[in-house]
């Protein structure tokens, strides 16, 4: 053992006694009160791929977008052992808000900079994936739905493993987290349900820290099954060859996914800026889509109005020949073409859009901040983009206003 | 009227003195046995914010909160970190709900900061100026 290492622990084991009498618990919870109100009433503005309704069609205002109660309870078991249980109740896939472990893991830490957990834990994709449902640590009502609609996964259970490395002024930690995960999938978006399972996830995130700098690098890869599209399956199989090959490229049993994100942060106190750009690769009908966003904001006092802009884009096709119909006999071209058109119903449900949003957050009270937001939604041309319950008056490629007024706190 | 523009002079020199005081009236303090002599603001933000647990040296540090109640806190960290009471908070609620870890220890106020700190030589606090005694060390900015 080095004797750095020897001597962190040995100075470590009566300080951490100190700080908190081992063992020692804490509960807090966090939660945001919010309606949502669309402008156009043909569709659902949906934040991720688990939400069954939103605003729009199912009604004008919505309070369930973003209303949600989280709370925890941590220990600390002994000086170098701490554990945490987060129960989440939000809306979810059933339009229920039955309370869901969102995480609950064992954490040793035999050095300051050195940890690793085990059980059910956060999977922090994108920059603000970890902290996207508290509200009150976020500038906006919600994040960028372009860039955090991508890969709607919080959590992995597994374990995780971190080390920072102190580098002067600035730090430099790595993160390597292995695990599964598995949801199920409302009828609402398009994919019909049934429960996705991801496994073999393995993920790396490299933070710099530097003052008010951020910078983040991620990567990661998982292994996707989508149960209900062994229906497509069995379709195309019918087709022979031909058939088969349009399967293996849109309905693998098993889809390779990978995913890259790069983010940047600066924020002095004054004003903040922040940007991130994310690539999510699933070599499937789940196609390869490219997000990316900008945002800023002004802190006057308790005030801090900001603006963002985010864009959605699928570097991936968005339709498919699919069964070439010539030559086939008329029963089996309508069959064809029933299974061609929902080939693409399904690749055009990748969304392409664009959203300008203008905000302000007021730090009314101590422990909670009052936001409102309005988003102009500009989706591209065919595109329905993350909107679901589409209803046959929506008008593909429009523009929608959707705006937000939430209440954040914690406690 | 020569002698009015000399007192004129003297009390506005006063003022910015008063007013310089007021601004540097937060000072970060260790236990008097402690071999950290000086760090920078900088220094004193990555510790009160979690990012470092350490001193420069390697030496564990071990950061005292003043309550959230007190203006002293406030002044703290608008001076060091440069973040308002509510950006502080909304900080830690990352850090607390994502597991990663969880705010300093909160002394009661500026007599058990300095009775914590003079017991404890990595312990690092902050207080009034005003407030400093014989028993801990005020840490000469960089």
């Amino acid at each position: 053992m080095n004797p750095r290492l020897l001597a962190t622990l040995l100075v470590a084991l009566p300080l951490a006694a100190w700080a908190q009498e081992a063992p020692s618990w804490k509960f807090s919870g966090y939660g945001t009160v919010g309606l949502a109100h669309s402008d156009n009433r043909n569709a659902d503005y949906l934040v991720d791929e688990f939400k069954p309704n939103g605003p729009g069609y199912t009604r004008a205002w919505s309070a369930d977008v973003d209303s949600r109660l989280g709370l925890q309870l941590s220990a600390q078991i002994t000086p170098t052992i701490s554990a945490v249980v987060q129960v989440l109740s939000q809306q979810d896939e059933n339009n229920s808000y039955r309370p869901q472990v969102e995480w609950a893991n064992v954490r040793w830490q035999p050095t300051p900079e050195f940890s690793i957990r085990a059980g059910r834990i956060v999977l922090p994709v994108f920059m603000v994936t970890d902290t996207r449902r508290i509200g009150y640590a976020t500038p906006w009502v919600r994040p960028p739905v372009e860039m955090y609609a991508m890969v709607p996964v919080s959590h992995n259970d597994g374990v995780d493993a971190s080390y920072r490395l102190e580098l002067g002024a600035a730090a430099n930690t790595f993160q390597l987290t292995a695990g599964t995960w598995k949801h199920d999938f409302p009828t609402a978006t398009g994919y019909g349900g049934g429960t996705a399972k991801a496994r073999d996830i393995l993920a790396f995130i490299d933070t710099f820290e530097q003052g008010p700098l951020t910078l983040r690098l991620s990567l990661g890869r998982a292994n996707l099954e989508i149960p209900q599209f062994s229906q497509f399956t069995d379709a195309f199989a019918a087709f022979g060859p031909l058939g088969q090959g349009i399967d293996e490229r849109y309905f693998p049993s098993t889809m390779h996914l990978k995913y890259v994100g790069l983010g940047a942060t600066y924020d002095p106190g004054r004003w903040f800026a922040m940007g991130e750009w994310g690539r999510f690769d699933t070599r499937s009908v789940l196609g390869t889509k490219v997000a990316w966003y900008g945002s800023a904001g002004y802190r006057l006092g308790k005030f801090t109005p900001y603006v963002t802009y985010a864009r959605a884009s699928v570097d991936s096709p968005t339709g498919d020949p699919g069964i070439p119909l010539a030559g086939l006999p008329p029963p089996v071209a309508a069959g064809a073409a029933a299974l061609n058109a929902a080939l693409n119903q399904t690749l055009n449900l990748l969304p392409r859009q664009r959203t300008v949003s203008i905000g302000a957050r007021w730090d009314f009270a101590k422990n909670a901040a009052l936001k409102v937001q309005y988003d102009h939604v500009d989706l591209d041309a065919g595109s329905t983009g993350t909107f679901g319950n589409i209803q046959p008056g929506f008008q593909p490629g429009g523009r929608v206003g959707i705006f937000s007024a939430v209440v954040d706190f914690v406690f | 009227m020569n002698a009015q523009i000399k007192r004129l002079v003297a009390g506005l020199a006063l003022c910015l003195g008063s007013a310089a005081a007021m601004a540097q009236d937060v000072v970060p303090v260790v236990s008097a046995r402690s071999p950290i002599a000086r760090l920078d603001a900088a220094q004193v933000a990555d510790i009160f914010l979690g990012k470092t647990s350490r001193f420069p040296d390697g030496s564990i540090a071990m950061p005292v909160d003043q309550s959230e109640d007190s203006p002293v806190r406030d002044r703290f960290y608008a001076q060091f970190t440069g973040k308002s009471p509510a950006q502080v908070k909304a900080y830690w609620s990352k850090v607390i709900f994502t597991g990663r870890g969880q705010p300093p220890r909160q002394a009661a106020d500026s007599t058990e900061v300095k009775r914590i700190v003079s017991d404890n030589p990595h312990a690092i606090g902050y207080i009034d100026a005003s407030q400093v005694d014989s028993s801990v060390r005020v840490l000469a900015a960089r």
